[in-house]
């Protein structure tokens, strides 16, 4: 329960906070007080709604310094979670038939040629896991009822032009805050503590992995192009109709259009998920993994991956490190892991 | 060593460099040379026996070609160079298996690839190099050569495992980067011997430019090659065409296109980096 006290008037609006958090940035408008120490006062801060960016009224000092600062705050806290076991660890139990475990955040990289040592050649996309840490965990009651969840974030970002409720999950994860965050519903066993960092050793060579993006947006485009459509004949008189959709449905007896009818619109720029791709190879020196085919989103994108859910491929899926890849040391694991069809290039004249 | 280098010696080792190419007999020419050299000296000093680092030795770093394969340099995108530092790592590595020479559009080469479908597992081809693209470990480079009155063209992959021997018969360079239109030409062009002997090269100085002008066959071709866009200089083009013609394919010139600043990319300090990185790597 909050309780204001300061007096109220219809034009400011009022910031709320709990007792006990510190504001870091002091700026000169005066948006946000400095709270002296952890005091366990419940206050009430007014704020104006202002359309400043963050160093606008700051000296060109300062905000070098804030810029300085939270790089060196990051990287801090980055070390400091390399190493999770240090304070509390959440237990960690087997993989058992049907569990679910977390997925990663990844960069889409690009892609290149593989071969088999058989001679055949396939392509495969290189995504790579950069600053990947789980950020919140969700029990079964918080999220829907049926599953946990976590949230795991992707690529570190600046926090100086995120609004503030954003930054405060990574705050209370003691994480950099990141690009993107996706939902992975998880089983109880496979549940991980808030700032852990996931690398790309979390899958193995020879799984299979479901990959979800964001397509590359297309723009308003016509039905040829959106939806397939056959168009009409380029000549033999055809006037004015090369690549329009023709006929809406049937006539008089619904008398109208049915809803979802295909139509030229926006296409692209939504999520979309590519099922079943084989993992070749992965690199843990640089967090690369190398899966097969292509995979939704342009260069550079955040990519969401995660063990699939196919059925034919779940056999494939067994016996994973569970509930993640821990770089504690115990493991020894070679810089590049292959998998047991693929070619590798230091391999002398094999076949 | 270098107590016992005389002019002789010199000459000899300049040989030396030269049948070093040929790598039949090399042992054996190598000693029966030296001790020749020795006995006409004097009294027999003990010189060990020559080794190839020697040429390393005695032939300036500089003066070797510096050739940096044209599939290392990255194209001009907004890819992360990590990707392109890692598939770097995995050409080298192929690389230091295989021995990828050095050859450009117009060298003839011999192919030795596997075959599953072939009796003695190996398929060997010979052909002049007509295209190299390709960046990355997907680089290719088609061969092309003219057997029983056919043309044939091959697509190789450079970096495929099945890859077991490329032999630069013949290196030199032609007036253009891409000889497509040798498929227009006439056949005498392409055609090259299947028995056809190395030819000696030299490793130092510039790749000799064959400005050899082919003649075509009667016109339709499969791409006007005559065109400012190909910009070919390596056709005989006043055999084929009338000067009208010449005007007429003038008319799709597009004079602005050297001064496009945006299709300007100059790779030469990312070349040398490239060049760097790549030698070091093969040594180690």
């Amino acid at each position: 329960m909050y309780i204001c006290n300061a007096p109220q008037t219809p034009e400011c609006e009022h910031h709320w906070q709990r007792a006990g958090q510190h504001v870091r940035l002091d700026e000169a408008d005066g948006r946000k007080g400095k709270e002296t120490g952890r005091a366990p006062v419940i206050q009430c801060i007014r704020t104006h709604r202002t359309n400043t960016w963050w160093d606008e009224h700051l000296t060109e000092d300062n905000a070098s310094f804030l810029k300085k600062v939270v790089t060196e705050e990051y990287k801090q806290q980055t070390t400091d979670k390399l190493n999770p076991l240090k304070d509390e660890p959440w237990p960690r139990h087997e993989w058992v038939e049907g569990s679910r475990r977390v997925g990663l955040v990844a960069v889409k990289l690009g892609m290149m040629p593989v071969w088999t040592k058989s001679g055949e050649r396939h392509v495969v996309t290189m995504l790579q896991v950069q600053d990947c840490h789980v950020v919140k965990h969700l029990s079964k009651e918080e999220y829907e009822g049926h599953t946990a969840a976590l949230i795991v974030g992707g690529k570190n970002v600046s926090p100086f032009h995120r609004p503030e409720g954003y930054l405060e999950v990574f705050r209370n994860a003691g994480v950099p805050p990141k690009q993107k965050l996706t939902t992975f519903c998880v089983s109880d066993n496979a549940i991980i503590k808030p700032g852990t960092p996931l690398y790309a050793a979390h899958f193995r060579p020879g799984q299979y992995v479901d990959v979800t993006a964001k397509t590359i947006g297309k723009g308003f485009q016509g039905v040829m192009k959106r939806w397939g459509f056959k168009g009409q004949p380029a000549s033999h008189g055809q006037t004015k109709t090369h690549r329009r959709p023709g006929s809406l449905g049937p006539g008089g007896d619904p008398a109208k259009v049915f809803k979802g009818k295909k139509m030229p619109g926006r296409m692209g720029n939504i999520y979309d998920t590519t099922h079943g791709l084989k993992v070749w190879r992965v690199n843990t020196k640089y967090n690369i993994l190398y899966v097969n085919g292509s995979v939704p989103g342009h260069r550079n994108c955040l990519v969401k991956v995660r063990d699939s859910i196919l059925p034919t491929r779940l056999e494939n899926n067994k016996n994973p490190p569970f509930p993640t890849f821990f770089a504690d040391g115990d493991e020894e694991i070679p810089e590049d892991l292959y998998d047991q069809d693929m070619f590798q290039f230091g391999e002398p004249m094999a076949e | 060593m270098a107590a016992a280098c005389t002019s002789r010696t010199r000459q000899m080792m300049g040989l030396l460099r030269i049948l070093r190419n040929f790598s039949q007999n090399e042992r054996l020419l190598s000693t029966s040379v030296l001790r020749h050299n020795v006995a006409s000296d004097g009294p027999p000093k003990f010189t060990p026996p020559s080794k190839p680092v020697i040429i390393d030795k005695t032939q300036k770093e500089a003066s070797l070609r510096r050739f940096l394969s044209p599939e290392f340099i990255p194209p001009r995108q907004r890819t992360n160079p990590v990707k392109f530092s890692i598939e770097r790592k995995d050409m080298i590595q192929r690389r230091k298996v295989l021995n990828i020479p050095e050859f450009y559009a117009g060298s003839i080469l011999a192919v030795t690839m596997t075959d599953p479908h072939v009796n003695g597992n190996m398929n060997r081809f010979i052909g002049i190099c007509i295209q190299r693209s390709g960046k990355g470990l997907g680089a290719t480079f088609i061969l092309r050569n003219v057997v029983d009155g056919q043309g044939v063209e091959i697509c190789y992959e450079l970096y495929s495992p099945r890859m077991r021997k490329i032999e630069v018969l013949k290196l030199e360079k032609r007036l253009d980067d891409n000889l497509m239109y040798l498929r227009d030409a006439l056949p005498e062009y392409s055609t090259f011997n299947f028995d056809m002997q190395p030819v000696h090269y030299e490793i130092t100085g510039d790749v000799p430019v064959n400005l050899l002008k082919v003649k075509m066959r009667p016109k339709p071709w499969s791409k006007r090659w005559e065109r400012p866009k190909f910009n070919i200089k390596g056709i005989h083009f006043d055999l084929c065409l009338t000067p009208e013609m010449m005007e007429h394919a003038q008319k799709w010139a597009e004079p602005w296109r050297p001064y496009d600043m945006l299709k300007e990319y100059d790779t030469s300090s990312l070349e040398e980096h490239i060049f760097k990185e790549v030698q070091e790597n093969l040594r180690k």
